[in-house]
Parts: C-alpha cells; sequence; structure tokens
C-alpha cells in the first residue's frame, strides 16, 4: 500500500500504470491526476467504480429494450453509455457503444441509414454481447488496478 | 363600534358624550386595533388620532383620577360626540386620504432605512462606475500609445535592418580591400591602420555609409508616442512596477490608484464626467430583490464573451492559444471574483469528472442532471451563471431545448454544449439555438479550461493581452464612443476595477452590473425619449451629465436625501435605455420592476 504506482504493468508512461489497449491511459490518466493522493485514489476509484455500477444498470436496460425492441431506447442507452466510457478512455467500449447508438438509430456504422430494423436489432444483439465482453474486460483491469493500489 | 356593548369594557364613549375613552389599553391594542386599524401599536393609534387633532384628556389636575380608572386613556375631539355624527365629517386631517396616511406613516420607519441604504449603494456605486471609468480610458490611452510605439519601433527596426545590411556591403567592400593591401604586400598593423583610415574618412565607401546614415536621420527620434510612453511608465513607476514593465503591468495587473493618476489632467479623462450622469444611475432601484439578481444587462464576464461586434466576439480567441494554463503558484487563475458554471449533464460519470475539474480550476460548479432541472435552476437562481455546460442528449428536455428556453430570459450567458456529434449539421443546430461553442466529448481537462478561459476573459485575474488589445483599438479612441459601449466599458474597465477596489466590490457585488445603464448614454442620445428634469437630451447625455453636479460623491455624506428626492425624477432612468441594452432584456415582467417606483 505504501509504493504509488507498484502496478506489475507501470513501467512505461511515468508513473501512469499500463492498462492495456482497451483503455486510453492518457484520458484515464487525467482522471487518475485528479486524486489528491495517488496512495488511496479516492476520486478515481469512486468515479470508476460509480461507472459500474452505471454499466451494469445501462446493460440490464439495454437487454430490455432488445426484448422489446426498443430502438429508440436503445440508441439512447448507446449515447449514455459511449459518453461515460469515452471520459474514462475505455476505448473499446466506447467504440461498441457508438455502434449501439448507430444501429439504433437505424444507421449503418459509417452513419448512413439502415431501415431494416430487424437487421439493426440483430447487430445490436451481436454487439451488445461484445460490449460486455470488453466491458467485463476493463472491468477486471481496473479492479484489479485499484485494488492494488 | 365605540356603541358595541361588547366593547364596553374595553372601548366607550365617555360620560359626556363628547370623548372616547379607551379603558383598557392592551385588551384594545391586541383585539380592537388589529380589527378597525389593521395594526396593533397603541402608540401609533395615539399618533393617528394626535394627526386627527384629537387630544388626550388629563384628569391629574386636582384628584389625580381618571373617572375611567387609572389605565384609561381619554381622547378628546371638539367635532366629535356621540349625538353628532353629522359632525364627523369636520375631523380632518391636514394630509389626504386618511388611510393612505396610515400606510405611509406605517412605511416611513422602513422607508427611512431604504433611503439611507440606497444613499450609500449609489455612492459606492457611482465610484465604481467612476473607477471603472477611469481605468477604461486609462487603458483606451496606454492602448493607443502602444500601438503607436510598436508601429514606430517596427519602422525603426526596418530602418536599421537596411542599414545593417549596407553595413555588411561596406565590410564585404573593406574585406576586399584587405586582401587588395595584402596582396600589395602591407604588413598587419599597417593595414588595420589603413582600413580604419578607410572607415573613417569613408573615401572608398561614402555612398553606402551616407546612405545608412541618412536612412537613420530620416527617422524622428522623438516619436510623439514616446512623450506619453513616457509619463505612463513614470506614473507606473510610482505604483511600484519599473518603467520597463509598465506596459505589461498596465495590460496584465491591476493599475493601483497611482495607475489612474496620470490621466486625471488628461484632457480625455474629462469624459468621464460626461459619460457618467448620475441620474440614471439612479435610475435603478437597487432594492428590488429581482433587480438585484435579475438585471436585464450582462455581467461583464458574459458581454465579453458574446459582445455583439463581430470583433470584439473574435478578440477573446486568442486566449484559447493557452488554454489549459495551468495554476501557477497555486493561485486562482481569477481575479476578484470565480465564476459560477453550471453543468447539466445526465451522465454522473461525466457529471463528477467534469465539477473535479472545474472545481480544480476554482470555479464554482453547481450541477443539474437534465435539461429540465437546468431551466429550473436557471429560472431559481437568476443571473447568478456566469457560464454554462450543457449535454445534449438527456432524459426529460435535452441540451438545445433547454438552450433555448434558457436564452429567452438570458441571452447572454456562455451556453456550450458537450456532446460528441459534431458534425457540421448539428453543430449549425446548436448554434441556431443559442449554444455558444462547442466542448467536445469526451472533453478534456484543457478542454473545459480552454472553453472557460476564452469564454470568461474578464474574470480572469490576468486575462491575455491580445484579448485586450484587440477590442480596444479598432474603435480609434475614447473621442469616439464605441459602438458596443457597454461591452468593451466593462469588459476593459473589470479587471483592474476589481483590484482597485475591493472595498466596494466585495460589499456590492453586484454593482458594476448595474453600470450599463450609465454606458447607455453612449449611445446617441436621440434614442433616449425620456426627458429627466436635470439632463437636457438636446445636447445628448455628454453634455447634460458634465453640466451638473451630479457627480459629486458624498459617500455616507449629507447629499443621501437628496438622492432619496432625485429618485423620483430619475426613476425613468432604465428608459432611456438606448436599444443596445434592451435586447439584453428579461422578459417583460421582470423590467415592470424597474418603473415601478416611478409610480408611487
Amino acid at each position: 500500500m505504501a509504493a504509488s504506482d507498484q502496478n506489475d504493468d507501470s513501467q512505461d508512461t511515468g508513473n501512469m500504470p499500463d492498462l492495456g489497449d482497451a483503455i486510453d491511459i492518457v484520458t484515464f490518466g487525467q482522471i487518475l491526476e485528479m486524486d489528491d493522493s495517488e496512495e488511496d485514489r479516492e476520486f478515481s476509484k469512486s468515479i470508476v467504480f460509480g461507472f459500474f455500477e452505471q454499466a451494469e444498470e445501462t446493460f440490464e436496460s439495454m437487454d430490455t429494450a432488445l426484448e422489446e425492441k426498443n430502438l429508440d431506447e436503445l440508441y439512447k442507452l448507446g449515447h449514455f453509455l459511449k459518453g461515460s466510457s469515452a471520459t474514462l478512455g475505455l476505448t473499446k467500449v466506447k467504440d461498441s457503444c457508438e455502434k449501439i447508438q448507430r444501429y439504433g438509430k437505424k444507421e449503418n456504422e459509417d452513419g448512413t441509414p439502415e431501415p431494416d430494423e430487424a437487421l439493426c436489432l440483430r447487430r445490436i444483439t451481436d454487439t451488445l454481447a461484445t460490449v460486455k465482453t470488453e466491458y467485463s474486460e476493463v472491468e477486471k483491469i481496473l479492479k484489479k488496478f485499484f485494488d492494488s493500489a | 363600534m365605540l356603541e358595541d356593548p361588547a366593547y364596553s369594557e374595553v372601548v366607550r364613549w365617555g360620560d359626556q358624550g363628547d370623548s372616547f375613552v379607551v379603558l383598557e389599553n392592551e385588551k384594545f391594542t391586541k383585539s380592537i386595533l388589529p380589527k378597525h386599524f389593521k395594526h396593533s401599536n397603541f402608540a401609533s393609534f395615539v399618533r393617528q388620532l394626535n394627526k386627527y387633532d384629537f387630544h388626550k384628556v388629563r384628569h391629574n389636575e386636582e384628584n389625580g383620577h381618571s373617572p375611567y380608572g387609572a389605565s384609561a386613556w381619554e381622547f378628546k375631539h371638539p367635532e366629535f360626540r356621540a349625538d353628532r355624527k353629522d359632525n364627523l365629517d369636520n375631523i380632518r386631517r391636514k394630509a389626504p386620504a386618511p388611510r393612505k396616511a396610515q400606510n405611509a406613516e406605517d412605511q416611513y420607519g422602513v422607508a427611512n432605512s431604504q433611503v439611507v441604504a440606497i444613499g450609500e449603494t449609489l455612492a459606492a456605486t457611482q465610484q465604481q462606475v467612476q473607477q471603472l471609468q477611469e481605468s477604461y480610458y486609462e487603458i483606451l490611452n496606454a492602448n493607443k500609445i502602444f500601438v503607436d510605439e510598436i508601429m514606430h519601433l517596427q519602422k525603426l527596426v526596418k530602418a536599421q535592418n537596411q542599414v545593417h545590411n549596407e553595413l555588411l556591403n561596406h565590410l564585404n567592400k573593406v574585406e576586399q580591400e584587405r586582401k587588395d593591401s595584402r596582396n600589395s604586400n602591407h604588413s598587419t598593423p599597417a593595414f588595420n591602420s589603413n582600413s580604419s583610415n578607410l572607415l573613417s574618412d569613408g573615401s572608398e565607401s561614402p555612398l553606402e555609409l551616407r546612405r545608412a546614415r541618412d536612412i537613420l536621420n530620416s527617422l524622428t527620434v522623438e516619436h510623439h508616442a514616446d512623450r506619453d510612453l513616457n509619463r505612463m511608465s513614470v506614473a507606473y513607476h510610482h505604483t511600484g512596477g519599473s518603467p520597463e514593465s509598465a506596459g505589461s503591468s498596465a495590460m496584465m495587473g491591476p493599475p493601483g490608484t497611482g495607475g489612474v493618476a496620470p490621466f486625471l489632467h488628461d484632457p480625455l479623462n474629462d469624459m468621464r464626467h460626461l459619460v457618467y450622469p448620475v441620474g440614471q444611475t439612479i435610475g435603478i432601484d437597487p432594492f428590488a430583490p429581482e433587480h438585484m439578481n435579475n438585471i436585464p444587462y450582462n455581467r461583464p464576464g458574459q458581454e465579453n464573451a458574446i459582445g455583439p461586434g463581430s470583433d470584439f466576439h473574435a478578440a477573446p480567441m486568442p486566449s484559447h492559444s493557452s488554454p489549459g494554463a495551468p495554476l501557477s503558484g497555486g493561485g486562482s487563475p481569477w481575479g476578484s471574483k470565480k465564476p459560477i458554471v453550471l453543468l447539466v449533464e445526465d451522465d454522473r460519470t461525466c457529471s463528477r469528472i467534469g465539477s473535479k475539474f472545474l472545481n480544480q480550476y476554482d470555479c464554482g460548479v453547481e450541477v443539474a442532471r437534465d435539461g429540465l432541472e437546468a431551466v429550473n435552476k436557471v429560472n431559481a437562481k437568476q443571473h447568478a451563471y456566469d457560464l454554462i455546460f450543457m449535454d445534449i442528449v438527456m432524459p426529460q428536455l435535452d441540451g438545445v431545448s433547454a438552450t433555448a428556453m434558457i436564452r429567452e430570459v438570458h441571452p447572454n450567458t456562455p451556453i456550450i454544449a458537450m456532446t460528441s456529434n459534431i458534425n457540421q449539421q448539428d453543430l449549425e443546430m446548436y448554434f441556431h439555438w443559442g449554444m455558444r461553442d462547442v466542448l467536445a466529448k469526451p472533453f478534456t481537462k484543457e478542454g473545459m479550461i480552454g472553453k472557460l478561459r476564452k469564454h470568461l476573459v474578464n474574470f480572469l485575474r490576468n486575462p491575455p493581452p491580445e484579448a485586450m488589445m484587440d477590442p480596444i483599438y479598432p474603435n480609434g479612441g475614447p473621442a469616439q464612443p464605441p459602438t458596443p459601449g457597454p461591452y468593451l466599458n466593462q469588459g476593459m474597465g473589470m479587471a483592474p476595477l476589481s483590484a482597485t477596489s475591493s472595498g466596494p466590490v466585495a460589499k456590492f457585488d453586484t454593482t458594476p452590473v448595474q453600470s450599463p445603464a450609465t454606458s447607455s448614454s453612449w449611445h446617441s442620445p436621440s434614442q433616449l425619449p425620456h426627458a429627466s428634469p436635470t439632463i437636457s437630451h438636446d445636447q445628448g447625455a455628454y453634455l447634460a451629465a458634465g453640466s451638473g453636479s451630479q457627480m459629486v460623491l458624498t459617500p455616507g455624506g449629507t447629499q443621501r436625501p437628496q438622492y432619496a428626492s432625485a429618485m423620483i425624477p430619475h426613476m425613468g432612468g432604465p428608459q432611456k435605455i438606448p436599444e443596445g441594452m434592451q435586447r439584453h432584456d428579461g422578459p417583460p415582467g421582470k423590467r415592470q420592476r424597474l418603473y415601478g417606483p416611478q409610480e408611487r
């Protein structure tokens, strides 16, 4: 508990830990910088764990919305989680959320309109599965990071 | 009432029917006064009676006992008789309507204290306004001088360049000479003397040297700006700044009182008297709380960010180049007043991080979780927010709609969209509905602070010099009032003022906001329809203000009562606010407040 960066992977970016390519260290780093103390990481920890709750709630809502074939709701949920994951620098989660947002808006990945709702729903189903995996990966990494910090 | 038997124990006619008696003072005060006179102040009741020429009947001449008991009060009026109701009309007060008089009586106490406070507030306001004005002219002057000086220096540098070129050419020739002289077998010392001869008598290169000298001579060394600059630097030296740093200290730092002094006798400075007709300042009722919080003009910070003139709008841009300037030395980046920012964001992760960034940059932060909450908060707090960061996609009410709603009341608060949807079409929509800027999501600390600094230039303790230069200079000096007068006036005056007069600023926090009312005189007088008794509008506000002694400020002095009396004729002040200001007005209902006192 004494040293600030006892994380195993923390050799490259100064005292910034390497958290893998799922997490953008520059973005995440600026949240870590907000901590008053690197020892307890009170602020960033509460932010990240708050995000965990938020993400899990959102995934549940997404499941429900998917069952209800509510594309508009999925668009909103995708957008919502995109925002917070982007702010934390969780690149992969963010990218998948962006896809869900687009599909929910009846768009293709490149933003062109996609009138086939069934296709959009199918895509969302796939992407939702992906994003959940991506999420649990970063969750693991981050929990490990904060547990060791 | 006097005949009512239910009250006979408390109040009734006197035995002779020519007076009435209050038998039980306390009961009378508690039950009858509230019922019939809407108050419960016996002393006041007695005072009123006296005003109507009722007098207390004294019984202590002989026996010292009243026939009605020791605590009874008997009142008599020559026309007041139980059997002569027709005489009641003869019982009159000198003042007109009795009931109104009663109210007025009650209000006197409150009004008096208000008058005193109003007087003080105004005195302070006016002082502040004057200081603002002085600072503004000083800076305006300084800027002019600086620009002149810079242009002059540029010329000099150009000339020097030419001279250098000529000299180089010449030296090349000398070099050539040297080679020649070596070839002709001169010794080295001999060459030295030789070459110096060449230089001194110029026999070999008179052309270039003369040209160089001509160029130098063609420049007037005594540039007219130098004098002013000198004077300024001397003045700044007084205040502790070194002459060398005069320029930067004038721009960056708050000039001390000494800094203001050099221009006190400047002919330009007389303008400040002309520009501040006190009557118009008085036109504002500083007591109405709505007014305090909902002044139709906008705060300097907001003004600056969204000035109407395009050049002014563009002016703060350069500050963007130093967006994330860290808190140097741990001090606050803001001047005397730190901005209050509203962060509207439904995502609590973003919201918390955003507030943390803002907090660390020493801003006051409030958070709303959706557009509806934001609108409610803004409405509840009136003018309290200096800047709003607004998410776009939110439940209940989206950011664009919220912005449009806030715009109706606060046309000038900088509202900055926070969004990841930044295609051209979206941006156009955001701006169309009143967004001032866009902060791309995910936002960074630098990005956020950059926007803060850009839109709250006047809150900065050390505003970027570019931002101060540009807006002033295009106006061509103080002799010609700049069109966006109030903006400039405030924008420029704020920073130095806040430091110069920390006293009044701290106490009358909102007073600076009132100054636009006075700067309204900068606009064409023809726009001022309301003829004030003391201001001749034919001559324009400038002359009018200069001609009167209205500028005299005696804070807490004997003039106070005059403020009060002056208020009534001047109450039309807000009417004089020209279009430029009214545009930023709140809904009509709020303006009504300003007119209110006039009708009283």
